[in-house]
């Protein structure tokens, strides 16, 4: 029946490959998708706290303007920019929540969350999503292949695809990376808001302030955290609400603190690595195939000069 | 039925090797029908690619993906995956009788990966940029994306081509001239000198993108249902597609022989019903292990909408590998054909379900396949079995005896050629 194999071959095999993947991976999996990851001190960020914002949109034709975005026209019959969510006409939105039955009515600016460890960038498959200088995440059109990836991983819902084009681009918040944040400016929508709701800065001092918020009028804001701080392994973009609107409320889902790259990869990236534990299959497989078909050419030979008919593979 | 073979010994309609399906006509009604639909398809397809993918389908910025992804590619290569699945039980497990209905599952693995590349090629909305597959340094190593995208073509174009190959030549060499012959045998021992390392390849990258497959679903974390959602996924796509892959060629073999009137040989079959069987075992008990380790029991029994969707995937999966479990089950044809659809079924229900179903991003987003959308899906279906109806009467896949490889020369006027 069986070519036996041997045992001690076997463990061979094994103890050789299965030592190859521990010194090679066992470090490496944790570095570049750590579960709570740190953020480098030149992050950038925004804050915006809904109970500063009065809704003037005037951030909305400032990001438009500074994008190239033409306006959303398709709900006012070709007149005026009237998006209703983020689009591919739309990188930046300010939407009003009200209660349908308490109190609670807040306005709430959406855009890229420019998350510590983006899941979008974690999946693109050629890098055309990447986490830029200063933590921007950014698009590049000569690597994207449209797979759309990207949108099945955002917990947030952020990029959006041109479905009308034959041409099509991702379109998110980029933090006006080309447009002004390498001009040494800040994005348009932090740089023409006029009540302050959403400001531009270090994320460490963005933090900081918000937690200052939090400090000195305790209860005003809910949950008396910032949303973004622990969300999804961490946010660039962060937010405070009004203690009577809830984040899921706004459109800010409920989301634990690790991240989705250190979820999808930390088994993978161990397995992977190097391609250590492909090799590793190979050379098992390999061994194993290679006496099954020594013993098949063997037996081949024996068996046409029998039948006289030739060996099908 | 018996006959006497060329050594004496009684053969009872066993299977032997391969045999071109040689009494019928290629062109038949159905053969027209298919072709029709795959024209229809792929002639969609390619007006698709010279317009947007908006009118197309019926996908949205919520639900990005469509059935050409979650249906022609994660779903569809489970049934595809039989290369791998009957591949790995005759040359790793030495269960040497499968190596008989091998090339029926070399085939319907071929067809359905390159229709699944088809459709991701058409699908992806700048497929232009798929030269930076050449410049590795732009991969992305993180990405399950970048390592379907990567290992899929490279195993259909390579691997499983090669495959393929000696049943490609093996037509040249009985249909060819003199030269022709003398080419291909002296070709012969560089390919069989390079095949065991080649066939090694076309069974580790399987593992890897079939496992892939269910990689990339990680990444859209809490939007899967929870039944669905868990680090184990790779691993659960991967015995899907032995489940789907064992199912699919058992019941490719029952139907091409009852189709084409060639008798089944019941103990390769059962065997095939078997490991089945012990596949859709495997699967359930990490299935049902990871709902344990993770507490969802509760929820894959309370009933709802998606417990209702986890029981029926759970019946379809756990009925053939019950019953398969008796041998005069498998190897009653009547029984194991509806086991093996089961089966087929229930594989490519687990692959299809959390991609679309149990797939919630949005409040406001549904997703239904528009009709393009649904004509495309269909021809790249029909594209396969046309495909398959012309190669097993071509080439020598269906298994059958060397009585019926016999009569073929005879039918033809010639004598068998010999063994090199």
């Amino acid at each position: 029946m069986s070519a036996p194999i041997d045992r001690r071959q076997f463990l061979r095999v094994v103890g050789f490959g299965g030592a190859a993947t521990a010194a090679v991976a066992s470090p490496a999996a944790a570095l570049e998708h750590p579960a709570h990851p740190e953020a480098p001190p030149d992050a950038v960020g925004m804050l915006y706290d809904n109970t500063i914002c009065t809704g003037c949109k005037a951030c909305m034709p400032a990001c438009n303007e500074a994008n190239g975005l033409p306006p959303d026209t398709a709900l006012s019959g070709g007149l005026w920019d009237t998006p209703l969510d983020l689009n591919e006409k739309t990188k930046n939105i300010i939407k009003l929540y009200q209660d349908p039955h308490g109190t609670g009515s807040a306005f709430v600016k959406r855009q890229c969350m420019h998350c510590l460890d983006p899941a979008c960038v974690t999946g693109c498959p050629f890098g055309a999503l990447e986490k830029n200088k200063w933590g921007a995440v950014t698009w590049d059109s000569s690597r994207c292949i449209g797979c759309r990836y990207c949108e099945v991983a955002c917990p947030f819902q952020v990029p959006k695809f041109e479905w009308d084009r034959w041409n099509p681009k991702i379109v998110k918040c980029e933090f006006c990376f080309d447009q002004r944040l390498e001009k040494n400016q800040q994005p348009a929508c932090c740089a023409v808001c006029p009540t302050g709701a959403v400001i531009f800065g270090k994320r460490a001092d963005l933090l900081a302030k918000a937690k200052e918020r939090i400090a000195v009028t305790p209860g005003k804001y809910f949950e008396d955290r910032v949303y973004g701080e622990h969300e999804a392994g961490g946010t660039q973009v962060l937010y405070l609400s009004h203690s009577s609107v809830p984040f899921d409320k706004i459109g800010l889902p409920k989301l634990g603190s690790t991240s989705l790259g250190h979820y999808a990869t930390k088994v993978t990236s161990v397995i992977y690595k190097w391609l250590a534990g492909p090799l590793f299959i190979a050379a098992l497989l390999g061994s194993v195939i290679k006496r099954k078909w020594d013993r098949h050419e063997a037996e081949r030979h024996e068996r046409e000069k029998r039948t006289g008919l030739p060996d099908q593979l | 039925m018996s006959a006497q073979d060329t050594t004496g010994a009684v053969l009872v309609n066993h299977w032997q090797r391969g045999v071109p399906v040689f009494r019928e006509p290629v062109i038949t009604r159905a053969l027209l029908f298919f072709a029709a639909l795959a024209a229809l398809g792929l002639g969609l397809a390619l007006v698709r690619f010279f317009s947007p993918l908006g009118p197309f389908s019926g996908m949205n910025d919520a639900y990005a993906w469509g059935i050409w992804k979650t249906f022609n590619v994660m779903t569809l290569t489970a049934l595809g995956s039989g290369p791998l699945a009957v591949g790995m039980a005759a040359w790793v497990f030495n269960r040497q009788r499968l190596h008989k209905v091998m090339r029926t599952a070399l085939v319907t693995g071929f067809l359905f990966y390159a229709t699944g590349l088809l459709a991701l090629g058409f699908d992806v909305g700048r497929a232009w940029n798929f030269w930076n597959i050449l410049l590795p340094w732009r991969w992305n190593a993180h990405s399950a994306m970048l390592e379907v995208a990567v290992c899929m073509p490279l195993y259909c174009a390579i691997f499983l081509a090669f495959e393929n190959l000696p049943l490609v030549l093996e037509r040249f060499y009985y249909t060819g001239s003199e030269a022709t012959r003398a080419a291909l045998r002296r070709a012969a021992p560089f390919l069989r000198r390079i095949y065991p390392f080649v066939i090694t390849g076309a069974y580790v990258l399987p593992l890897m993108h079939q496992s892939s497959l269910g990689g990339l679903l990680l990444l859209a974390g809490d939007k899967i249902n929870p039944l669905w959602q868990t680090p184990f996924l790779p691993l659960l796509y991967l015995l899907a597609a032995g489940v789907a892959g064992l199912g699919f060629v058992t019941f490719v073999l029952l139907m091409a022989c009852l189709h084409y009137s060639r008798p089944l040989d019941l103990e390769d079959l059962g065997e095939l019903g078997n490991l089945l069987s012990w596949v859709c075992f495997v699967f359930l008990a990490v299935r049902f292990g990871d709902l344990i380790w993770r507490r969802q029991l509760g929820a894959a029994f309370a009933l709802d909408r998606m417990s209702l969707l986890f029981l029926v995937e759970t019946a379809l999966i756990l009925v053939p590998a019950v019953v398969l479990r008796s041998r005069a089950a498998r190897e009653t044809p009547r029984t194991l054909l509806n086991m093996a659809t089961l089966a087929c079924l229930g594989g490519t229900y687990y692959r299809f379900v959390p991609t679309t179903i149990a797939y919630a991003p949005g409040r406001y987003s549904t997703y239904f396949p528009a009709l393009p959308e649904v004509l495309i899906t269909l021809g790249y279906i029909a594209l396969a079995v046309a495909a398959f109806g012309i190669v097993v009467k071509y080439f020598a896949v269906l298994p059958a005896s060397i009585e019926e490889w016999n009569d073929m020369f005879r039918l033809a006027g010639r004598r068998p050629p010999a063994a090199p």
